[in-house]
């Protein structure tokens, strides 16, 4: 179904233009990547005030609370850009290990929000605590760990690139692509 | 020394994971310093980080933009090492280094002097945001134009 679905999403007319447009393809990736510098800094620096290594003039929630708007917007532009250039090649993806790896690694980072939700409603309490409890520097190093991990398997998408002829070839001798 | 090689005698062509792993701490390394610069960016545009002023900001947040232009200078040249001729001549290569010398010049004197006298405004976090995004879009361009 998934596979299906991502036949069909990539010959739409939108994401044909995309995949074969000299200019566009490399313009949204490009802003992917203004989108990643501006959301990955912002991460960075709020995980490292968590863990109390750095912008320790500030509150912890003070910092959170004032990093949140800028870091909503960085966040539209990177997933936005992000989504297109995925739904572009989006049968070629379903096959790409570092693809898979990096939506697996998404879901990590939702589940990290979930599972750390009321913690990071808690962060005023930490504001008085001398130490901060070891929790929220637990949330922070897992944080730091999913973001760059996603760094890495974004860029080595570009590195494999599953032949698709070959794959079509052997799902008509009713061959799988994953045996 | 690894700069003056040609592509085929580079040892950093060696292993198929190093040329990645240097485009993945370049990656780290820009969002570290062009991250840290936006958000004083943003700030000069209302957006976020309203409670201190923008020179404050830029005290607690000028190591980590240092720390991050220096992890871009140290993997950049290992990357531009592997294939120095083909860089050399790529136009968005050189695009890109134009981009990149008048960011980090216009970082350093006009920009922090404005932001210290406290006169920045929003066209100037406008033109520090542009730059930026042409040094990305340049060392993406890399690839598509040669």
């Amino acid at each position: 179904m998934l596979l299906t679905f991502a036949q069909w999403i990539q010959f739409t007319d939108f994401f044909t233009y995309v995949r074969s447009s000299t200019f566009f393809y490399p313009i949204v990736l490009s802003l992917h990547m203004c989108g990643i510098a501006m959301f990955g800094g912002m991460i960075l620096l709020g995980d490292m005030r968590m863990l109390g290594m750095g912008m320790t003039r500030f509150k912890v929630s003070d910092f959170l609370d004032q990093l949140k708007t800028p870091k909503r917007y960085a966040l539209l532009l990177m997933v936005t850009m992000g989504a297109i250039l995925a739904g572009s090649k989006a049968e070629e993806y379903y096959y790409n290990t570092f693809f898979r790896v990096k939506m697996a690694l998404l879901l990590g980072v939702a589940l990290h929000g979930l599972v750390f939700r009321s913690l990071y409603a808690r962060a005023a309490a930490w504001d008085e605590a001398r130490v901060i409890p070891s929790q929220a520097k637990l949330a922070a190093a897992l944080s730091l760990l999913l973001w760059t991990g996603l760094v890495i398997a974004g860029r080595g998408i570009g590195y494999i690139e599953p032949p698709l002829d070959k794959i079509h070839a052997r799902l008509e001798q009713g061959i799988s692509y994953f045996r | 020394m690894l700069l003056l090689q040609t592509a085929p005698t580079n040892p950093l062509n060696d292993a198929t994971w190093l040329f990645p792993a240097l485009e993945c701490w370049h990656i780290l390394g820009f969002a570290l310093s062009i991250g840290t610069i936006a958000i004083i960016d943003f700030r000069l545009l209302g957006i976020g980080m309203m409670r201190q002023t923008a020179a404050e900001l830029t005290k607690d947040l000028a190591p980590w933009t240092l720390f991050g232009l220096a992890s871009m200078f140290l993997s950049g040249p290992l990357m531009f090492a592997t294939d120095p001729d083909m860089y050399y001549l790529n136009l968005s290569f050189q695009v890109k280094m134009v981009f990149l010398l008048l960011a980090i010049v216009i970082h350093y004197t006009i920009r922090r002097k404005a932001i210290t006298a406290g006169t920045a405004g929003k066209a100037l976090a406008c033109v520090s945001l542009a730059l930026w995004a042409g040094v990305l879009g340049g060392g993406i361009f890399i690839g598509f134009f040669a």
